[in-house]
């Protein structure tokens, strides 16, 4: 791994930050509008990424996390008026909030049960709207955090609005990401993950360590669900299916679980689909039935392929073989 | 990029906004965007895989097939209509990326019959196509909300509100059921709780409401749900679901021999999609029902007639139901109002059209569409019908009688509404 | 009768769960993998007995050779995506994730392909014999001649299944084949062979799982039937409850929340169908997480 000093790993964000300002002033709107959604994927990922691949719990249930996240910032702002910026804190809180409880619970259950726990939660929790009206039901609650300050420019486009509000939030998040990771906590999960006898004897209190990183994940996952409702401007029970659960699995394995640095990947994959999907369905020219399931066959074929081949992801594999030839020189 | 100026919020300068960003992409005769000299583009998202597309899937391909028999009969005044239509797999997030991909990147002119109230709210609030003036007609969906001008003011519902239904059930029940014991299956969600409001302004009081949860209905839910409706004793069972809901309910109902008097709310009373989840006909028998348009069935009906020969034509196999009826009837309305939208019909154009002349397009629909200056209501009632021995709702007595009312406390009302008669063959006027 | 009827429904979709329950169990024995693409398998085999009724026109032909398309399914994909899923990612942080991330991958592949194949709308299989039901003092059941016929052929195949474990050495086998390979190969257990038999096992009582859900329901199913994502979790659940081990578990805790599924819907409120399932879920959970039936080691796969 590399180990860049916090200075200067601020420093590349900031100026990953200024090149993301020039490139979104140059993109039409509809790219601005892919760009925000890459920003909201790229939270959601990362949530699962410091979940899975550091501390070594699976969660099939980040959705329901964001969903607690979207549902606590639009009350908060269509009930109490709370000013934008604080909306999206208070998603971060109530939804850490209810992963300390679901960590609480997973701290006791591994593999295959808590797989099938949070499962359960992403089916059942957005069920729960219907059950309380102030939740406004299967056609949900509007979520506008209003319009661009007026110093922005007449020209200022809505969506650049919430691609600089995502992206943002990306950038700081990911940079929090990165620092916890390379600290104490960042370790101890580590060391919990690929033995958690060895962490304990160590002193690492590992029940602990995974009711925090599930804590962390969960509040990083309610900033996404606040941001996503945001892009969509509405926020309802339809909105957090079972199907963007499986999404975000499947864009952390693209991006590969163990490297926050590929996070990116499947951001960018998961918001392509689509548009990839509709270029191979014209190449092809198929019928309906073909064109209408590619995007999920080709998704599905991704996924499968890259756990069965690039199982740690595309840059530990090329880390791993940058490794390799290293050794190999060294060897001579 | 140049976009949207926010500080007039005048659909007319949005329109040119973003026409002139598109100049370049369409031909210098045609004044609009998604407007060449040969083609007209629409743009259409809706479920077509995951648990909600079933039988919504079939709407594109029944307004291809209309809008293929148009093309094949000289267009809309010389242009050809294509369609371009995107999954959004019922969630509010696909649905907004593809209505912008619809919108920004294959540059349609309008946005046909998009499907689920969160759906079009999500797109309404976040793509916003009342501020870029991108028409959206005929909503697929009952909640009455979308008919508000202000707040989605180039959206045109097509669908009578759920309340609007509730309203017309509560007032025949009041007629022909004073006294008996009522109960209501309903969904437990926002098309169950308009339902109940429609209900409660016409006071109908019920012995037994029983709820469900959207997805639970099967034919083990059903046995739980007809329990209660013995327990409680009740003369009449109203079905106000969706199809699978009635034909969990009907087919169980079949197994149990339990045959109270049933009344089918429109959204699951379909009869052919019923009887193809295998019903017997024989229950359905007498059940009191209630549709907009034709019986899909009734072949003495000129647009029946016409769009099932259109659709056997061009999707063999498939069977001509509600949702293909629906779709057809969409486009159909589609082209009446882009013909009277002018000779080079603009977004401005077609949607003065819909509020001048909305009201007199002709179409399938036996009750009268609500379009005005300042309402987009859709369709305003239903006629009241039996289904037969055979299990087709037809009307009593051979004549349509439908009745009309609004989604707030308006009376309701026997309709004297007579639908235009069909342009020869069902080409645009 | 309201009592008697809630008993009766809760069984018999409760007997459709134990079956699907049984596939978990089985896979997991073999490999510990919790196979998500289940549902998607069952789905499969609802399809190719389908075809099978439409060509022959016999329920009772149709059914085996479901079952025999879904072993076969199964099997090869033991053979073909776990055995390399073995090979690649058995270590490091993917370990933990990567069966789970593969199959939830082939359910969506399987749901895309069936889609690609025989289109989004719904098919039929009409039921072998009458679901009227049967008539005790004058009031007529839920139970009718289709569900007893399913309940009486879940419990023969569960029974034919028994016999199997308790005559062979397949029950020990697979257990030992997935705690501890080596050694299993070593006392002269085909290890390979035996993995791919539990797999194939699975397939089979996932394809009746798939065709009497169809049947028991209204005949009807689609890829997108919510009957079967409704069989994935139930079936899951029940083998959870079951304790994810055995055999006799899965039964259980399949008939188990059968009934309580239909006493909520009964006896309270429709619209807790989704949530009562989980409920039971954490409860069984925090309970006894061993499950009812397995051992006291914990839940630490």
């Amino acid at each position: 791994m590399h180990k860049l000093k916090p200075r200067a790993h601020f420093a590349l964000f900031v100026i990953f930050g200024f090149l993301l300002f020039l490139v979104g002033n140059r993109v039409d709107e509809l790219r601005v509008y892919q760009g925000a959604s890459i920003a909201v994927f790229v939270i959601a990922i990362s949530s699962l990424i410091l979940l899975t691949g550091y501390s070594g719990q699976v969660s099939l249930g980040h959705g329901a996390l964001m969903a607690i996240g979207a549902y606590s910032a639009t009350l908060a702002r269509n009930e109490f008026q709370v000013p934008i910026i604080l909306t999206f804190f208070i998603a971060v809180l109530a939804a850490a909030f209810g992963g300390a409880l679901l960590g609480a619970a997973a701290a006791r259950l591994s593999g295959p049960y808590l797989a099938g726990t949070t499962l359960a939660l992403a089916i059942g929790l957005p069920s729960l709207a219907n059950q309380f009206s102030i939740l406004g039901g299967e056609q949900g609650l509007l979520f506008d955090v209003g319009w661009p300050p007026l110093g922005l420019g007449e020209d200022f486009t809505q969506y650049k609005w919430f691609f600089w509000i995502a992206a943002l939030a990306a950038l700081i998040s990911t940079w929090l990401l990165s620092n916890i990771l390379s600290s104490r906590y960042g370790r101890n999960w580590r060391a919990g993950r690929s033995n958690e006898v060895a962490a304990q004897i160590c002193g690492i209190n590992t029940g602990r360590s995974k009711i925090l990183a599930f804590t962390i994940s969960a509040g990083i996952a309610g900033l996404a669900g606040a941001l996503l409702s945001m892009t969509i401007g509405t926020v309802s029970p339809s909105a957090f299916p079972l199907a963007l659960s499986f999404a975000l699995l499947t864009g952390a394995v693209l991006s590969g679980v163990s490297t926050l640095s590929g996070v990116m990947i499947g951001a960018v994959i998961l918001v392509a689909i689509p548009e990839i999907a509709d270029v191979v369905a014209h190449r092809i020219g198929s019928s309906e039935n073909i064109t209408t399931n590619l995007p999920g066959f080709i998704i599905s074929a991704l996924l499968i392929l890259t756990v069965l081949f690039v199982p740690n992801g595309p840059v530990e594999q090329h880390r791993a073989r940058a490794a390799k030839k290293l050794a190999k020189k060294a060897e001579k | 990029m140049k976009a949207l100026n926010r500080r007039k919020l005048i659909s007319v300068s949005a329109v040119l906004a973003v026409a002139s960003l598109t100049a370049t992409a369409v031909p210098a005769n045609a004044a609009e965007v998604g407007v060449s000299s040969s083609v007209i583009k629409l743009g259409m998202t809706l479920p077509m895989t995951g648990a909600a597309s079933l039988g919504y899937n079939k709407i594109p391909g029944a307004a291809k097939a209309y809008f293929d028999y148009l093309n094949a009969n000289g267009g809309v005044n010389g242009r050809k209509i294509t369609l371009v239509v995107k999954d959004d797999r019922y969630v509010p997030t696909e649905a907004v990326a593809r209505t912008n991909e619809l919108i920004l990147k294959d540059k349609v002119m309008a946005l046909l019959a998009p499907l689920g109230t969160a759906n079009v709210k999500a797109v309404a609030s976040s793509v916003n196509p009342g501020r870029r003036g991108v028409p959206v007609l005929f909503v697929n969906t009952g909640f009455s909300g979308f008919a508000d001008v202000k707040k989605y003011p180039t959206t045109f519902a097509i669908l009578p509100s759920y309340i609007m239904e509730a309203k017309i059930m509560g007032q025949y029940i009041k007629e022909n059921f004073a006294g008996k014991k009522i109960g209501l299956l309903y969904q437990d969600d926002d098309f169950g709780s308009d339902a109940l409001a429609g209900f409660q302004t016409a006071g109908v009081n019920f012995a037994v409401k029983v709820p469900y949860a959207a997805g639970s209905q099967g034919a083990a839910a059903a046995a739980g749900w007809i329990t209660k409706f013995k327990a409680a004793e009740a003369d009449v069972v109203i079905l106000f679901g969706v199809s699978s809901a009635t034909s969990a309910m009907l087919g169980t109902a079949a197994v149990l021999k339990y045959a109270p008097q049933w009344m089918l709310g429109s959204v699951g009373g379909d009869a052919t999609t019923i009887k193809l989840t295998g019903v017997p006909a024989g229950v359905l028998y007498n059940a009191i029902g209630f549709s907009p348009v034709p019986a899909t069935t009734d072949m003495n009906d000129e647009y029946i007639k016409l769009f099932s020969d259109i659709y056997a034509k061009a999707v063999p196999g498939s069977v001509f139901d509600l949702n293909v009826l629906l779709g057809m009837n969409t486009a159909f309305m589609t082209a009446q109002a882009l013909k009277a939208a002018g000779q080079n019909p603009t977004r401005k154009s077609l949607i003065a059209v819909l509020k001048t002349k909305g009201a007199t397009l002709a179409n399938s629909a036996l009750t009268p569409v609500g379009y005005s200056a300042n309402s987009h209501v859709g369709l305003t009632g239903y006629w009241i019908g039996k289904y037969s021995p055979a299990g087709d709702l037809l009307p009593v007595g051979g004549t349509y009688v439908t009745y009309t009312t609004d989604s707030g406390s308006g009376a309701v009302v026997k309709s004297t509404y007579k639908r235009p008669a069909m342009p020869a063959k069902g080409l645009p006027n | 009768m309201q009592l008697l009827n809630t008993i009766l429904i809760g069984i018999t979709a409760g007997s459709i769960y134990s079956l699907m329950a049984i596939a978990f169990v089985l896979v997991w024995r073999s490999t510990r993998v919790i196979n998500f693409a289940q549902a998607g398998m069952a789905l499969l085999s609802t399809y190719f007995g389908y075809e099978a009724v439409t060509r022959i026109g016999s329920f009772w032909l149709a059914l085996p050779i479901a079952m025999l398309g879904g072993a076969i399914f199964s099997a090869l994909v033991e053979v073909i995506l776990m055995r390399v899923l073995v090979k690649h990612s058995s270590s490091g942080p993917i370990a933990a994730v990567a069966p789970i991330i593969a199959t939830l991958g082939l359910l969506g592949l399987i749901r895309s392909v069936i889609a690609m194949i025989w289109g989004g709308q719904d098919l039929r299989i009409p039921p072998p014999v009458s679901n009227n039901g049967f008539t005790v003092n004058g009031e007529v059941l839920v139970f009718s001649p289709l569900k007893l016929l399913i309940l009486i052929t879940t419990f023969i195949l569960m029974a034919l299944l028994t016999i199997l474990f308790q005559r062979t050495n397949l029950g020990l086998s697979l257990r030992a084949s997935a705690y501890a390979p080596e050694i299993a190969r070593l006392s002269g257990v085909r290890v390979d062979l035996t993995r791919t038999l539990g797999w194939a096992l699975a397939g089979a009582a996932g394809a009746v799982a798939g065709v009497f859900q169809t049947v028991n329901g209204n005949g009807n199913f689609s890829p997108d039937s919510i009957e079967f994502s409704l069989l994935l979790v139930s079936g899951f659940i029940a083998a959870v409850i079951g304790g994810l081990d055995s055999l006799l578990g899965a039964v259980i805790g399949g008939l188990f929340l059968g009934l309580v599924i239909s006493f909520v819907l009964i006896y309270l409120n429709g619209g807790l169908f989704f949530i009562a399932p989980f409920v039971v879920l954490l409860l069984v959970l925090f309970i006894r997480p061993q499950g009812i039936i397995g051992a006291k080691a914990g839940r630490r796969a």
